[in-house]
């Protein structure tokens, strides 16, 4: 007990000592790798773990498996230093080795831990050799045929070992290597190289079921400088460009007709409606000017009075569209209607009624004149029903901001154009005046009729209570005022329709009218106002609306409307209770109406 | 009564279906001999044969890797206990001169020989497989394929020896083998291997018959390949 003790102490205080020298076992060694080159011997490599200061052996050891049979290194020396190299005999395949290696110095051992190997399964082939880049010109141009030879040692002739090879290739200035494989074949050829550069080549080779041996020494080979023809390519391309030419002609040939179109817009023509080309065509003049010449138009003595007049339009809440006489024509252009079938129009709308500008004359009678100011007007009242829009009862919008133009302007009572239709809905000056003719006797009050006013509204502009002072009528009797109390007006003024009586008849009334309330703007936003009801000689109760601004408007149209004519109202009211149809103004719509309506233009 | 004549049918067909045996014998290439019917050379049945072999070893590597790298988590080699493979009774060449110094008839028979001995052990494999939740059904699947392409690899193997037989390159040495060469993967202690004991065992075996077969090969038909 105490001997041993003694020993433990003595051969731990010897340690110290020895470590104070500077001097140990040896440390752990580690095997690092076998390989085997043909599958019929091997190497392993171990790495030792430090000499511990003084000279250290090491010794490999090995079993086989399921035998306990302890064999050591038969050959340090072959394969170099910290190597065991097993040559053939010792070499078994299919065999398991566990293998260990045993460091050993004065002070001690150390052992490594055991591996175990199985030779089929750690062959790394040798490189290729003998590896050869030539370059080999063709038609097509010029490329590199490299070819190698299987490493010596691998014997591949009796089937013992199967080699796949793999190249790689790097030209000059280039970064990465491009690599191909060759199976089992010991040549390649590589194409697609740039010409005038040199060439770099390398050659590997594996087993089937083994690692990768290394790259060889690297293979110089310069490209020849040559032009690369390639000419099939130019051929497809000059093909191709051809194909896409002959589509092209071929597509323009098919659709020349709208290129012409679109290249050269036709210049419209002249469209007079009620024109027949044929007789231009056909050359005599007389009856070419005796078709453009309509009987009674323009109208004549007082055109100028009643041509001065303008009407106001009104398009649904927002706009204000007024009408000058003399630029009636060009918003007549703007508003065309969908319905027209006319293409190409000219600078004058067929549909102008306004032919002002169109014609150089104003000849026409003044009952024409009547009749055509008061188209005019009548037409602007027709806008906002609105016949070819289609618009439906209650809603505010029909129109979209143009002016409407033209009317349906009923010369006769029995001349029912529907309004609803879309069709008729416009009439050119000629044609209306046509019509008009042949019915035209004398002290006739010909009004203006909006049959069959659907349950559309009629907006009107609103001014309550403002004074039309061209209360317009027709009168074919060329009466040459139209109306007692129109002022001669200045040519270029606003009309707006104040009322619309029972007849239909849109009661007018110059913008410029002194008579006007000057806070129309304020009461803009109160284009409309509800119809409480309709009294029995056809008026429309209006209601009063809230903004207190236009209380006078309103008021003034109540008490306009509440009374018979004539009263104290400052517009004169007119006498319509001569004639009186039975179907008056209804109630449009939701019940509004524009109260500046209902007021008598006087 | 023809309702239950057709149950019947199809219970026999089922049946016949269901027989695990019960494989489908291909025809032969060429049954009615060379009219329009292209007869394959030794070197081309080789060159299959090689092939079939190939592929079989690489199944075999996959399984094995799968196996190691799931199911046996601790790559201590010092753990790995191997018990010895059932077929290590065939004397078998363990290197190029042993294999080389052995006939032809011979080392078709080894050839032979290990595949037929892996013919139950390779079902039994993809049974224990196939039973376990551990395995997903790609390597079950493997385990059944490996087992097939055994199969076929042995019958392949026989035409080639038949057809070596009819050219004269081969004596008549090899013999037929019968059922009792069959042996059961029993260890030593008697019992039955893990399926990673017998996945390892059949890696290496498969890698033998492979290379069997390329010395064969390359003995009689050394044309191209060699």
């Amino acid at each position: 007990m105490r001997n041993s003790g003694a020993v433990l102490i003595l051969t731990f205080i010897a340690k110290l000592i020895l470590q104070a020298a500077g001097v140990s076992p040896p440390g752990k060694p580690r095997l690092t790798s076998c390989r085997s080159p043909e599958k019929e011997t091997f190497t392993c490599w171990w790495e030792p773990g430090g000499d511990g200061g003084l000279p250290t052996t090491y010794a490999l050891y090995y079993h086989l498996e399921n035998s306990e049979t302890v064999y050591e290194c038969p050959d340090y020396r072959t394969a170099g230093e910290n190597s065991c190299y097993f040559n053939k005999n010792d070499t078994s395949l299919w065999v398991n080795y566990n293998i260990t290696v045993v460091a050993s110095n004065a002070l001690g051992k150390n052992i490594s831990d055991p591996v175990e190997v199985d030779v089929v399964y750690i062959v790394q082939p040798n490189t290729p050799e003998n590896v050869k880049a030539v370059v080999v010109h063709d038609e097509q141009g010029p490329f590199v045929r490299v070819s190698w030879e299987k490493p010596r040692t691998a014997d591949t002739r009796s089937g013992w070992i199967t080699l796949i090879y793999q190249i790689r290739v790097k030209q000059e200035k280039d970064e990465k290597w491009e690599e191909y494989d060759a199976g089992m074949q010991k040549y390649y050829n590589v194409f697609s190289l740039h010409p005038d550069k040199e060439c770099m080549v390398q050659v590997r080779c594996k087993p089937d079921h083994g690692f990768w041996s290394e790259w060889t020494q690297t293979t110089y080979v310069k490209m020849p400088n040559y032009i690369p023809r390639e000419r099939s390519l130019w051929i497809l391309i000059t093909i191709f460009s051809i194909f896409i030419v002959l589509i092209l002609t071929w597509t323009l040939n098919v659709k020349r007709n709208s290129m012409k179109l679109c290249l050269l817009p036709p210049v419209p023509g002249p469209k007079i409606k009620g024109f027949d080309k044929q007789l231009l065509k056909s050359g005599k003049t007389e009856d070419i000017f005796n078709t453009l010449v309509i009987q009674g138009f323009p109208p004549t003595t007082d055109y100028e009075n009643l041509l001065v007049e303008y009407l106001e339009v009104y398009d649904n809440e927002e706009q204000e569209l007024v009408l000058e006489g003399k630029e009636l024509s060009e918003d007549f252009m703007k508003s065309k209607s969908s319905s027209d079938n006319d293409s190409g129009r000219g600078s004058c709308d067929s549909r102008t009624l306004l032919l002002e500008k169109c014609m150089d004359g104003r000849e026409g009678s003044g009952s024409d004149q009547h009749q055509y100011s008061q188209h005019g007007e009548t037409s602007w009242a027709s806008t906002e029903s609105s016949e070819s829009q289609g618009a439906e009862p209650g809603s505010p919008e029909s129109t979209d901001g143009r002016a409407k133009t033209w009317p349906v302007v009923f010369p006769q009572p029995h001349h029912h154009y529907p309004v609803g239709a879309v069709k008729p809905a416009y009439h050119s000056v000629p044609e209306i005046l046509n019509q008009l003719s042949p019915h035209a006797t004398p002290s006739n009050y010909h009004q203006l009729h909006h049959q069959d006013i659907p349950q559309q509204e009629l907006r009107f502009s609103k001014s309550a209570c403002r004074h039309s002072q061209s209360y317009n009528q027709f009168n074919l009797d060329g009466i040459d005022t139209p109306a007692p109390g129109v002022p001669p007006l200045p040519s270029l003024e606003y009309v707006e329709v104040q009322r619309v009586n029972p007849e239909n008849m849109l009661l007018l009334r110059p913008l410029s009218d002194p008579n006007r309330e000057p806070e129309r703007s304020d009461c803009t936003g109160e284009d409309y106002s509800k119809v409480k009801v309709v009294t029995s000689h056809n008026i429309l109760l209006l209601q009063r609306d809230t903004s207190h601004q236009c209380v006078d408007d309103y008021s003034q149209a109540d008490q306009c409307t509440t009374q018979q004519p004539p009263h104290p109202c400052k517009p004169a009211v007119h006498q319509w209770n001569s004639v009186m149809p039975q179907e008056g103004m209804r109630v449009m719509g939701n019940g509004y109406v524009d109260s500046t309506v209902l007021m008598p233009s006087f | 009564m023809s309702r239950s004549l057709k149950q019947v049918a199809v219970l026999l067909v089922a049946l016949l279906c269901l027989d695990p045996h019960g494989r489908v014998g291909s025809a032969p290439i060429c049954a009615h001999g060379p009219s329009g019917c292209h007869v394959p050379s030794l070197a081309d049945l080789f060159d299959r044969v090689i092939q079939h072999s190939a592929r079989m070893h690489s199944l075999s590597n996959d399984l094995h890797s799968e196996f190691e790298q799931y199911f046996l988590p601790s790559k201590n080699h010092i753990g790995k206990i191997y018990r010895k493979c059932h077929t290590s009774n065939i004397l078998t060449p363990n290197g190029k001169e042993n294999a080389q110094k052995l006939a032809r008839e011979e080392l078709t028979e080894v050839i032979l020989k290990l595949l037929m001995a892996w013919r139950d052990p390779l079902f039994q494999l993809h049974q224990s497989m196939a039973d376990q939740q551990d395995f997903n059904s790609f390597s079950s699947n493997k385990a059944l394929e490996m087992g097939d392409m055994a199969h076929e690899l042995r019958k392949g193997v026989e035409k080639v020896a038949e057809k070596m037989r009819v050219l004269g390159m081969l004596g008549n040495s090899v013999t037929g083998l019968s059922a009792a060469e069959a042996m059961l993967p029993l260890s030593e202690s008697g019992e039955a291997m893990s399926d990673y004991e017998l996945l390892y065992c059949f890696r290496r075996d498969s890698n033998k018959v492979q290379n069997y077969l390329k010395i064969l090969k390359c003995r009689i038909v050394p044309e191209h390949d060699c």
